[in-house]
């Protein structure tokens, strides 16, 4: 985001950068392949627990299990605010549903949340959010072993930093906590309520 | 025949801008069309997510995209559609244009760019050629620019200063910080000459416009001040409010309709509804940035124009260019300075308004082995860009690991706690060549269905080398000034945001689209006015170079209607 706008780079070494873009088109390859749609990437395992059953038990709460990956990804401490002191979940769930994520990413969300509870229960027979939080963890080091999995984490963690660090009008980052944290300072002026990004124009 | 109005102006930003001014105050009747909204001040805040992650200032690639030729390994070219690799090639669709966005780095072209090739000689491969017009008729709108849009800075001695006719700018520097100081001290000690740069942003009110607020936000963000000299901060607002300039947003044009007499009549636009209009004028001037341009002339097929208009040589759409380089930067550790420099060091808000231009011409064996002097570029210096959530995005990979968790959060607190990140970016001539061109594309259409630009993006190999000379001078300004993790990188992919040709002006209608007043050959009453004239693109950022040309057309404009309407003031 300088004077030369570009192709986006990772930071660090250039063999990061040249990594993360290899990474990038690569999942653009995949999408392509899928017609266009991550939905395809993952697919319920035919057989699977979640499709065997199919009852109340194994039906996937969808916002409490992001919820709960959230909070491992971003755990809340005592010196630092985690997924729940920004607000992390709200403000996703705003987004989504107020359509203002790329479709890409919301599809891409929803679907890999339903991808985690039926590995959840293949793998443990108990649903994602009956685990304690070193079984959660270990399942998410599993899906992060593979690059669709990984890729998912990381688009929830961008969200996460988005609730970190974006103005708190948008409904993370209550009060700033994010921007105190990091010792980061705003821009001004700051966006109104009825200036909000999708009101504009 | 009883037209609409006297002139049409397809593009509101940077070429469009002073064309619609002057027109104006001249007492012509002028449309400005605008395919984006028409936001103000009052619609720009420091929002992260409006400037820079949601496709509020550009079109969702889905919509509107491009798709864009890159060389593969065997020589081939491997065509993507930009909604397939997220590589958006739009800059800024809004009243005033990308001119909103710009950083407002402004540096004049010297007067060897426009000579190029009698200067430096021909390069194999590359379609370097002199300009039809000198740096002195250009001057004279380099300085009106100062005046009429607001360029702020001052004048110091240099090797490789341009000539300029006022002694100094119209308005002083903006507020700068402490490291500029760091940095001139850095390049002193190495022998090198820092420049302070000129920006369009203003450091005074005038004009009716406030002054820079120093808020740190400025690249990528529209003013919410007016001190950036947008084309509609600073040339459409005024000309609206007097009332000779009207402006429509959600105006798409997809077509000039030309008669069999090859006059254009009409432009044809689609409304905010889709609804298909026309609008007729006496003349008509596209400035929708080069990529856009071409992509119109293309596609206004005629009777007199079955190849798109102007293009009976095949020459609309060819020899774009970029803008050549790289980028580089280094850390400075808070905790390496003394307490007095980390606090000065973690002001935000002025600017750092530093380059180099040491280089511009070079004369280095090492470079040019027969002992000639080959054109170079410079080095400009700025913060890393301060937007949080980029930065967070950039801390969360470690050698190609996601980081979660507790590992994720020590990540941040370093990458926001312990340093600043200082940037330089290199700036090079980007050469025509015959591999870097617009086209239609035969598959792809936008959401109008007009068929969408193919754009092949390829670089001369010359390009890399001066852009890696250039790089290891800035390099050695972040080492002098004691920064660590120094890291730099040259690359043949281009900024989208810095284009320029496509359709270069020139004498002789075979080998150039337009004419020396960048009326298109061939078309009596269609000019362009974006970068799009542009037969090398310099190694600077081309924004006030497009914006003084733009007046200067402007001035030929005026005269063929017979002169101003307006009694002198």
């Amino acid at each position: 985001m300088g004077i030369r706008q570009g192709k986006p780079q990772g930071k660090g070494t250039t063999a990061l950068a040249e990594w993360k873009l290899a990474l990038l088109s690569r999942r653009r390859f995949l999408l392509s392949l899928a017609g266009g749609s991550l939905l395809a990437l993952f697919p319920l395992p035919r057989g699977s627990a979640a499709e065997r059953q199919g009852d109340k038990e194994t039906e996937v709460d969808t916002w409490g299990l992001l919820g709960a990956v959230q909070e491992r990804l971003f755990p809340t401490e005592l010196s630092a605010p985690g997924a729940r002191e920004i607000n992390a979940l709200g403000y996703l769930r705003g987004m989504l549903e107020g359509n203002h994520l790329p479709q890409e990413d919301a599809q891409f969300i929803l679907q890999g949340a339903g991808w985690l509870q039926a590995l959840s229960l293949e793998r443990t027979g108990k649903s994602f959010l009956m685990l304690n939080g070193d079984e959660q963890d270990t399942l998410l080091r599993q899906i992060e072993a593979s690059e669709a999995g990984e890729n998912w984490m990381s688009t929830v963690i961008l969200y996460i930093f988005e609730a970190l660090l974006t103005d708190p009008a948008y409904g993370g980052n209550p009060d700033g906590i994010g921007w105190r944290w990091l010792a980061h300072t705003p821009g001004f002026p700051r966006p109104p309520a009825d200036k909000l990004f999708w009101r504009l124009g | 025949m009883s037209r609409d109005y006297d002139v049409c102006v397809i593009g509101s930003g940077a070429g469009g801008g002073p064309v619609a001014w002057t027109l104006a105050k001249a007492g012509f009747s002028v449309l400005v069309l605008e395919k984006g909204p028409w936001l103000r001040e009052e619609d720009f805040y420091k929002d992260e997510l409006a400037c820079c992650r949601r496709a509020v200032y550009t079109p969702d690639l889905k919509d509107e995209q491009h798709v864009i030729e890159e060389g593969d390994d065997e020589g081939g070219w491997q065509a993507t559609p930009t909604s397939v690799s997220g590589w958006n090639f739009w800059n800024g669709n809004m009243v005033g244009g990308a001119s909103n966005l710009m950083s407002g780095y402004f540096h004049r072209l010297k007067p060897e760019d426009f000579r190029l090739l009698s200067e430096f000689g021909p390069i194999d491969g590359a379609n370097v050629v002199d300009w039809p017009i000198s740096y002195d008729e250009l001057e004279p709108y380099y300085a009106k620019v100062e005046r009429v849009v607001g360029v702020s800075g001052r004048v110091v001695e240099h090797p490789n200063a341009e000539p300029r006719s006022t002694p100094d700018f119209p308005y002083p520097p903006t507020r700068e910080h402490a490291i500029s100081g760091w940095i001139d001290q850095a390049c002193k000690d190495l022998g090198y000459h820092p420049l302070p740069v000129p920006r369009a942003v203003l450091s005074r009110p005038d004009h009716g416009r406030h002054s820079c607020s120093y808020s740190g936000y400025c690249g990528s963000y529209g003013c919410a001040t007016g001190a950036k000299g947008s084309a509609r901060a600073a040339l459409l607002n005024e000309v609206v409010a007097e009332g000779n300039c009207q402006i429509r947003p959600h105006a798409k044009v997809h077509r000039l309709v030309s008669d069999a007499r090859g006059r254009i009549v009409e432009a044809e636009y689609f409304d905010a509804d889709g609804k298909n209009r026309k609008v007729s004028a006496e003349l008509f001037v596209v400035a929708c940035q080069p990529i856009e341009s071409a992509r119109l002339l293309l596609f206004s097929r005629g009777p007199k124009y079955p190849r798109g208009l102007g293009n009976r040589f095949g020459q609309i759409g060819r020899n774009l260019v970029f803008s050549a380089g790289g980028a580089g930067h280094g850390y400075l550790v808070y905790d390496d300075l003394p307490e007095e420099r980390t606090k000065q060091l973690r002001e935000v808000g002025p600017f750092v308004n530093r380059a180099l231009h040491d280089w511009y011409f070079i004369d280095d064996p090492d470079l040019a082995p027969k002992n000639r002097r080959i054109k170079g570029g410079m080095v400009e210096f700025l913060f890393g860009h301060p937007n949080p959530v980029a930065r967070a995005e950039q801390s969360k990979w470690r050698d190609g690991e996601l980081l979660w968790g507790l590992p994720l959060k020590r990540r941040l607190e370093s990458w926001f706690l312990e340093d600043r990140r200082l940037d330089f970016e290199v700036f090079n001539d980007w050469l025509p060549t015959d591999n870097c061109f617009v086209t239609l594309d035969g598959n792809t259409r936008d959401r109008w269905g007009t068929p969408v630009s193919k754009v092949r993006i390829g670089f001369h190999p010359h390009d890399l080398e001066v852009g890696r000379y250039l790089v290891a001078k800035g390099e050695n300004v972040l080492r002098k000034m004691g920064a660590r993790f120094i890291s730099s990188g040259v690359s043949g992919a281009p900024p989208q945001n810095l284009v320029s040709g496509g359709c270069r002006f020139g004498v002789d209608p075979k080998t150039s689209a337009l004419d020396r007043d960048c009326r298109v050959h061939d078309v009596d009453n269609l000019y362009v006015t974006d970068g799009s004239f542009m037969p090398t693109g310099g190694s600077v950022p081309q924004t006030w170079t497009i914006y003084a040309n733009a007046f200067r057309v402007a001035d030929r404009l005026v005269a063929r209607l017979g002169g101003s309407k307006e009694k002198p003031a």
